[in-house]
């Protein structure tokens, strides 16, 4: 829909800011550590790196910039004129120039230095080279301050410009200072357009729009124009020519007939015929503004006179007036109008529209023979369009009502409610104890209240709501008094567990021995007498023959085996438990000492094997004799590969 | 759609917020707890940038505060004693006359040394190790008889190479400078003049020879661009500079007119 977005052009910073960010990109988009030991080649791609880098963003923000700016000579003649009048074109052409002119300098400084940095023979050469090339860059950017300076404004000037579309339906709306072109556009457009009693209160293009024939219209209003030539006209008006000159739209001249503006009739026709050429060959409508102060046929004989113009170059003549509304809609459509029409029969006379009408084809089937054919309505419909009209004597709407009353009517739609007559005007409340009356509101009610009653009465007769006595013999109340104290230890154990939980501190504390195996055969009996088991003869039960767990024998073994153990632990008793080290690394997974005798002695054999078959003097022994051997290294290769000779 | 100088039409319709005023009012008053918050978080390069600039600042607000107050106060002249001199004639036969000698023995030093006296009269030595890289030849890189230069160099226009089978010294395309940028002292101006050749470098013979220019270096610049004119009417188009930069730092050459 928009053809230039003239709002998205990004922000042009300063050139202190541009300096900036390009070199805290650098900074931060580059390796930042270097040392003057490393390999010089090492060094020399450090800081090229730098200096290339930030090269290639200056170029790539400068070449944004020029790239985003509207180029004068590809975009319409109407916004090239416009931003000519605005910004002067010399100017605008000049800063993006030279903008371009900084890109190539900033591009050959970072190709030099890059150049020179290859025969930096130190550290502080190259960074002096990165230094210096940075820094000329930067003085380059500082050279471009009041271009980037010219070209933000120009930015946000743009970027607050109405979006004119050239080519749609336009009305341009012109005239003198004061004759209420705005006072219009805000008539028939949701322009907000700011209208006050004195001259140019318009400074700039407007735009607004508007419907008709669901078509959409763009009307632009513009600053009023004085008589005089054209050198001498400010930049405010000489928008208004622009728009005039440039844009394909219907032209409505504005003439102040009450000469409230503060000129006469005869000097706004004579303007009219000073800038006649800019209405060539575009629809022209005048409109008399302002009838409501002076009528048309209260006009004098000279003003008249002078309006006779238009009825000789067939210049159609409306009169309208903004504040009282009258004519304004008659001025919108007879504009829209003939510029539909011309535009459709340009479009008509263009070559493009004959291979489109090649293609069209209505077709018009022949009559076949002389036979009427009409319409079928149905029966009923007919019934019914029939009945409509008789109806319409019958019954009175609203709408008949309050035309008859007038004043007096008042809006009653209470008088249709099916209730009777004594209940219709009752108020009812929406709410009452917070509930919602509609919800409980029910058509037999009462009724229904009245069975469920009964039927309640019923019940209580039969005795259904009468509590059973229940008897409750010995063992009953054991199991209750059992079930209580189940109940109660579960509650306890919950509570202690929530405790526990809740807890921060860690489960086991650092310095703490390991724990000691809290289960024995002992233990389980008298707990489970506790629970109340019966454990008598189970001495000689499974559960008490127990062994040590499955293990590796290396517990037992370095339990009997520890070395000396030290003169503070001598007395110590052999249940207390200890911390355990890790298992070595040949005993671990061993099962019994069978089996590690049996390991020990195929490990020895491997060893032995090794140690043999490689001529080494012992189980430790690394030696490589020759790490390269030379005639795997070197000379010419001939036939086969490097890893095959 | 908003067009034009909407914002500030919306004002004039509408006003700004009601607590605009206020807001500014704390927003500035704000400023100062901001500027402080930024200063103590900044850290590293960032912390140096904005420090240094938020000092001058600070420099030009208490210059500006100090005229002000210049400004309000109200000087008192003190009136001159009676038979005291008057300023123009102040200065008058006061000089001593040890001042006059010590004066013109400087201005004979002068004039007798002015011949020789260049602005950087001391160089430092650049080693051969410094200015020359040893370049490996032969097939197995085993010869190393070539050099290859590593400052900047001036090489004369028709200057032909030789066969590089013999050719000892080389000097890089990327090192050979034939612009610098000639500071005029009296004229307190700076111009980018073509280099007519190297006159001499303070280090070596050789160096002079091969062109080398170092810092000191003295060099013949063409000045013709100047218009600088003899007393005879000729225009002076050769002219003496010393350079005063390590031109292998910084990329480019400085120097000063000698004159």
């Amino acid at each position: 829909m928009v053809l230039y977005n003239f709002k998205k052009i990004t922000v042009v910073p300063t050139a202190k800011d541009f300096v900036n960010i390009m070199l805290s990109k650098t900074q931060r988009k580059t390796p930042t550590v270097v040392h003057k030991h490393y390999k010089i080649s090492r060094i020399r791609s450090f800081y090229t790196r730098k200096v290339r880098y930030t090269q290639q963003n200056f170029n790539e923000r400068l070449s944004m910039i020029i790239q985003e700016f509207p180029k004068l000579d590809n975009i319409h003649p109407f916004y090239a004129d416009l931003m000519n009048i605005l910004y002067d074109k010399d100017h605008y052409k000049l800063a993006l120039g030279q903008l371009n002119q900084a890109r190539h300098l900033i591009d050959n400084v970072g190709k030099d230095y890059v150049r020179l940095m290859k025969f930096g023979d130190s550290l502080y050469r190259c960074k002096m080279l990165k230094k210096a090339a940075l820094g000329r860059m930067a003085t380059i950017m500082k050279r471009q301050a009041p271009n980037l300076v010219y070209l933000e404004q120009v930015r946000q000037h743009l970027s607050r410009l109405p979006s004119i579309d050239p080519y749609t339906r336009t009305l341009i709306l012109c005239g003198f200072p004061n004759v209420g072109k705005s006072s219009f556009l805000n008539k028939i457009t949701r322009a907000d357009v700011e209208v006050h009693s004195y001259a140019f209160t318009t400074k700039s293009l407007y735009v607004g729009h508007t419907d008709y024939k669901y078509l959409r219209w763009q009307v632009v209003d513009t600053p009023g124009v004085l008589d005089h030539p054209l050198e001498e006209r400010n930049v405010i008006e000489m928008q208004a020519v622009t728009a005039l000159a440039h844009l394909r739209a219907a032209i409505l001249y504005f003439i102040d007939v009450s000469e409230q503006c503060g000129h006469s009739i005869a000097e706004q026709v004579k303007l009219y015929e000073s800038i006649k050429p800019l209405f060539t060959n575009k629809p022209l409508l005048v409109v008399c503004n302002k009838v409501d102060v002076t009528p048309m046929d209260q006009l004098s004989e000279a003003s008249r006179e002078a309006l006779s113009i238009f009825e000789k170059n067939n210049v159609p003549l409306l009169p309208m007036s903004a504040v009282t509304d009258e004519g304004v809609m008659d001025v919108k459509q007879q504009a829209c109008d003939t510029l539909l029409a011309y535009r459709i029969e340009n479009k008509i006379q263009a070559k493009k529209v004959d291979s489109i009408l090649n293609r069209l084809h209505v077709a018009v089937p022949k009559t076949r023979d002389e036979k009427e054919r009409p319409a079928c309505i149905p029966e009923m419909v007919l019934q019914k369009q029939r009945l409509a009209e008789l109806q319409e004597f019958k019954k009175k709407l609203e709408k008949n009502l309050e035309d008859e009353l007038g004043d007096d009517y008042i809006l009653d739609l209470k008088k249709n409610y099916d209730l009777p007559d004594e209940y219709k005007y009752d108020i009812i409340p929406e709410f009452w104890n917070g509930r919602n009356i509609a919800d409980f509101i029910h058509a037999e009610l009462l009724q229904k209240v009245e069975e469920l009653e009964k039927e309640e009465a019923l019940r209580e007769e039969a005795g259904y709501y009468a509590v059973p006595k229940i008897e409750i013999d010995e063992t009953l109340r054991e199991i209750k008094e059992l079930a209580q104290k189940i109940r109660d230890r579960k509650i306890i154990n919950r509570n202690e567990s929530r405790i526990s939980r809740q807890s921060s501190k860690p489960t086991t504390p650092r310095t703490a021995p390991a724990r000691a195996r809290g289960r024995s055969a002992t233990d389980f009996r008298s707990r489970m007498e506790n629970l109340g088991v019966d454990m008598e003869g189970t001495d000689d039960a499974h559960f008490t023959k127990t062994r040590g767990r499955a293990r590796s024998l290396t517990r037992s073994q370095s339990r009997t085996n520890a070395k000396k153990p030290r003169l503070g632990s001598m007395h110590r008793s052999v249940s207390t438990s200890r911390s355990q080290s890790r298992v070595p690394r040949n005993q671990s997974g061993v099962r019994d000492s069978s089996m590690q005798l049996k390991l020990k002695q195929v490990a020895h054999k491997a060893i032995a094997k090794k140690v043999k078959k490689q001529g080494l003097k012992g189980e430790a022994d690394r030696f490589i004799g020759t790490k390269r051997p030379k005639h795997l290294f070197a000379g010419k290769r001939g036939i086969g590969k490097t890893e095959r000779r | 759609m908003p067009q034009n100088e909407y914002m500030e039409r919306h004002r004039k319709l509408y006003g700004r917020r009601m607590d605009y005023e206020q807001r500014m009012r704390k927003k500035e008053a704000r400023e100062p707890h901001l500027r402080s918050d930024k200063a103590k978080r900044l850290r590293g390069l960032k912390a140096k940038l904005y420090n240094k600039e938020r000092r001058n600042e600070k420099i030009q607000m208490k210059k500006k505060i100090k005229e002000h107050e210049e400004k309000l106060q109200k000087k008192k002249e003190e009136k001159p004693k009676e038979g005291a001199l008057p300023v123009y004639l102040l200065d008058r036969d006061v000089q001593s006359s040890a001042k006059v000698l010590s004066n013109m023995i400087k201005q004979k030093r002068k004039e007798k040394a002015g011949k020789w006296d260049v602005p950087i009269p001391k160089v430092r030595a650049q080693s051969d190790n410094e200015v020359f890289k040893v370049f490996r030849t032969g097939k197995s890189k085993r010869k190393g008889w070539k050099r290859m230069v590593t400052k900047v160099c001036y090489v004369g226009e028709g200057f032909t190479r030789k066969p590089p089978k013999f050719e000892r010294f080389i000097r890089p395309m990327a090192l050979r400078f034939n612009k610098a940028h000639v500071t005029h002292p009296e004229l307190k101006a700076t111009f980018c003049l073509p280099i007519i050749g190297v006159k001499k470098n303070p280090n070596s013979p050789m160096y002079t020879n091969l062109g080398v220019i170092t810092k000191g270096t003295v060099i013949e610049v063409n000045i013709s661009e100047l218009g600088l004119v003899t007393q005879t009417g000729k225009v002076v188009w050769g002219k003496y500079a010393q350079v005063t930069n390590n031109p292998e730092n910084d990329g480019c050459i400085n120097a000063v007119l000698l004159v």
